[in-house]
């Protein structure tokens, strides 16, 4: 059974800040959700919310990859995550970071050395030293290290290069021939994509 | 289960190798309880000398005085377990990759072997310090090992209930108190016994159920702590 997510009613505020208000999708495998907003409209939240890194008041988030629904702890093991607000070690080098989480996630390392190399990232630079630009393309390496069916990307774009964006642009049209994502922009972005892999949320403050 | 049981285990060595990599780049959390641990030790050991305490007081008074030099140096760096990597921003990606139990324990094995390793450093040189002669070294190694696990464990749970919070050092305080106290106090016990070459298998049996007990709270809790 092919990935599949789907979200309803899904509510988060913090105190009295009330930031989604009962959003709801569907997406299926091989198609792309773009969530659009201005800064503050909850992009970030509600991808939050779909990763499992924040539980939502209220609604129903149903991800289920070839079995039943997932649940929150599950859903956080498997995506593929990539924000601005998302770091690795300062102290380990680009290299030494991928082999971490590589041990963690019980896969090869050598998944993680070819997606630097595609990157473009020079392995032995620690984090720390490493351009905003070339951390963002270390994010992205990290997030598919795993092979997720599910990539969650919060302003994807942010910092890259022309060539990054380029390498990025390829790296999800790849993983949407198999997989699904969700990707949060505060403005519309041009990508190169069939309109029936396109679904879209726009999200208001 | 055998794969889960590897993969536990695999996950816990990751955390805990990456932590000391992390660990030995910056020497920021050594270089503290390092100093800690030699400036309490300098100030005790010259204080006292060898007759600064009267020798009917030595088995009392001495035990204690290692006991609070160890919590000392412990207290420069085991808090800073979780806290770092929330300041960081580097528990997101912890938590999207790892199991928490497995985290706790490799966090734990962290703060266990850093304190083995103060313990190292400090102990020779308070017993050549103050001269304290101990009549059961075995006792004193076991005190040492249950009691050094017993205040790693301690102050891994703390840390990591504290680390999501506002003022985690005031916090750490706080918690740390009822939870180490005891497990102190026990340890100084044995440690006196180890020094008398007085009879202690139910001291050391109280720390190790303390030891046990701190362990099983903290995976259960953490958990609960960790995820959102």
């Amino acid at each position: 059974m092919p990935p599949s997510l789907e979200f309803e009613g899904v509510r988060r505020d913090f105190g009295r800040l009330q930031v989604l208000r009962g959003v709801s999708a569907r997406v299926a495998s091989g198609q792309l959700l773009t969530v659009l907003g201005a800064n503050g409209s909850g992009k970030s939240t509600l991808l939050r919310c779909l990763a499992g890194l924040l539980r939502p008041r209220a609604g129903r988030i149903d991800y289920r990859e070839d079995g039943p629904p997932l649940d929150a702890e599950d859903r956080r093991r498997q995506v593929g995550y990539v924000a601005p607000d998302l770091a690795l070690y300062d102290e380990l080098t680009a290299s030494a970071n991928r082999r971490f989480f590589a041990r963690l996630r019980g896969v090869g390392s050598e998944r993680g050395g070819e997606l630097l190399e595609l990157l473009e990232v020079p392995p032995q630079r620690p984090f720390g030293l490493l351009s905003s630009g070339m951390r963002q393309r270390v994010r992205f390496a990290w997030a598919l290290l795993h092979r997720p069916a599910l990539l969650l990307l919060d302003e994807p774009f942010q910092n890259l290069d022309r060539p990054g964006v380029e390498r990025v642009r390829e790296l999800l049209v790849a993983h949407l021939s198999t997989g699904l994502a969700v990707l949060a922009s505060p403005t519309p972005l041009d990508l190169p994509l069939p309109e029936h892999a396109l679904v879209h949320l726009e999200l208001s403050r | 289960m055998p794969s889960s049981t590897s993969s536990f285990l695999a996950e816990t060595a990751a955390v805990f190798a990456k932590d000391w990599r992390c660990e030995l780049r910056t020497r920021a959390g050594l270089n503290a309880v390092g100093l800690f641990a030699v400036s309490t030790l300098c100030v005790v050991g010259l204080g006292l000398g060898p007759l600064g305490v009267a020798s009917s007081e030595r088995q009392a008074v001495l035990p204690a005085l290692l006991w609070l030099i160890l919590l000392f140096a412990a207290s420069a760096g085991l808090p800073r377990a979780f806290a770092h990597e929330e300041e960081t921003h580097t528990a997101t990606a912890l938590r999207l990759a790892a199991n928490p139990a497995a985290v706790f324990c490799g966090k734990l094995l962290h703060a266990g072997t850093l304190l083995l390793g103060i313990e190292l450093l400090v102990v020779p040189l308070f017993i050549a310090m103050v001269q304290l002669p101990v009549v059961s070294p075995a006792t004193l190694v076991a005190a040492l090992a249950a009691g050094g696990y017993g205040l790693a464990a301690g102050s891994t749970l703390v840390a990591a209930i504290v680390s999501q919070a506002r003022g985690k050092g005031t916090l750490f305080a706080v918690l740390a108190f009822p939870i180490l106290i005891p497990l102190l106090l026990l340890a100084v016990e044995l440690s006196r016994a180890a020094v008398a070459g007085a009879p202690a298998e139910g001291v050391l049996q109280q720390i190790l159920l303390y030891d046990g007990t701190v362990t099983v709270a903290g995976l259960m809790l953490f958990p609960a702590v960790w995820n959102p």
